[in-house]
């Protein structure tokens, strides 16, 4: 399966109780994507359970070819306008307070599907009960100003883009991304909005060093983001890129310890923590 | 007689392989017990008894691989 033996601080549990079900009913019902399912997220079960899931807007089909994703690459179809009122319809009938939204990368639209994005934000914000939190996070729209604007001007409470591992990994498991593109991305959006909470993760275990981890914590905070997430890489399938190393408990805990020293806001760090998940 | 199956675990993921009975034949377990644990190529899973009973029947043994929807014990 993985290759390696997967630890023994790798097991979930599965939930298959009302929440679960209710979860997975309103999705179909509203015929919407989830990362969730589209990258076969462990923790689904758990998250699914409380009614809580991570909207994936744009359709199922991404632009990019990441080594560690498995969702669907290749030309994706038409934006379904109709999309941000069902991920609104859905938000309200989970009864959700925090609502996370997130999509495939729209390197064949012009707007990088920022439009959509907002349309999204602003359709939860009138549909869904007052304080409900709205999480965006956002592909690197290609290093557009213009549309990180667009997506920062609908007014999400938290703007999360993902730099995923260190700048030495990036030709071999995200040779279409830049690393320093998604710097920028996020230290823009904090320059548009101060007040705006800035959150970036990166997934352990394809083969970097806890060095390289911290630089990147570094350059992160140079950037004003605020939340930093660290999870475990896992391997969606056979034909995803093969993983290094499980990292431990114990290693999850120092590197935290160090990502507050360097003034991150919030920090999640463990195997199963993931940027949308709480 | 309540029929344990592996559930969906995700929108493509099909089969697991199982590593671990925690019951086995002529145990009692208790609903919500973690019964059986099994890998696939994300994470390793517990999946709870779905009822309190008497293990009747397991089907496949650790190390065999199932799909999603088999059947892999009976509980009466």
């Amino acid at each position: 399966m993985q290759g390696l033996k997967q630890p023994p601080w790798l097991k979930k549990r599965i939930c298959l109780d009302e929440g679960f079900g209710f979860t997975r009913s309103v999705l179909r019902e509203f015929a919407l994507n989830t990362v969730c399912q589209s990258a076969r997220c462990p923790n689904i079960f758990d998250c699914f359970s409380r009614k809580r899931a991570t909207f994936l807007i744009l359709g199922g089909t991404c632009t990019r070819g990441c080594a560690f994703c498995c969702v669907k690459k290749g030309l994706p179809g038409p934006v379904d306008t109709d999309e941000p009122g069902r991920v609104a319809s859905a938000a309200s009938m989970l009864g959700l307070d925090h609502a996370v939204i997130t999509s495939v990368t729209r390197d064949d639209l012009a707007d990088g599907g920022s439009l959509q994005f907002a349309r999204t934000v602003d359709a939860v914000r009138k549909r869904c009960k007052a304080g409900t939190a709205v999480e965006v996070l956002v592909p690197d729209f290609g290093g557009s100003k213009k549309n990180i604007t667009n997506v920062v001007r609908s007014g999400p409470d938290i703007l999360g883009h993902n730099v995923e591992t260190v700048p030495r990994l990036y030709k071999k498991t995200r040779p279409r991304s830049h690393y320093r593109r998604s710097l920028d991305l996020l230290k823009s959006a904090k320059e548009m909005k101060a007040d705006l909470i800035t959150k970036s993760a990166v997934m352990l275990g394809l083969g970097e060093t806890d060095e390289e981890i911290i630089y990147v914590m570094r350059d992160l905070r140079d950037a004003g983001c605020d939340d930093f997430v660290m999870g475990q890489y896992l391997r969606p399938s056979l034909e995803q890129a093969g993983v290094t190393s499980f990292v431990g408990p114990e290693k999850f805990l120092e590197l935290k310890k160090i990502a507050l020293s360097l003034g991150f806001r919030r920090v999640q760090s463990g195997p199963f923590a993931r940027s949308s998940y709480s | 007689m309540v029929e344990v199956k592996l559930p969906p675990l995700s929108e493509d993921t099909t089969m697991a392989t199982i590593t671990l009975w925690h019951y086995t034949e002529g145990d009692t377990v208790r609903r919500d017990d973690d019964l059986v644990e099994f890998v696939t190529d994300k994470a390793t899973f517990n999946l709870p008894s779905p009822a309190t009973g008497r293990v009747k029947k397991v089907l496949f043994n650790e190390g065999e691989t199932v799909s999603v929807g088999d059947t892999i014990a009976l509980i009466e």
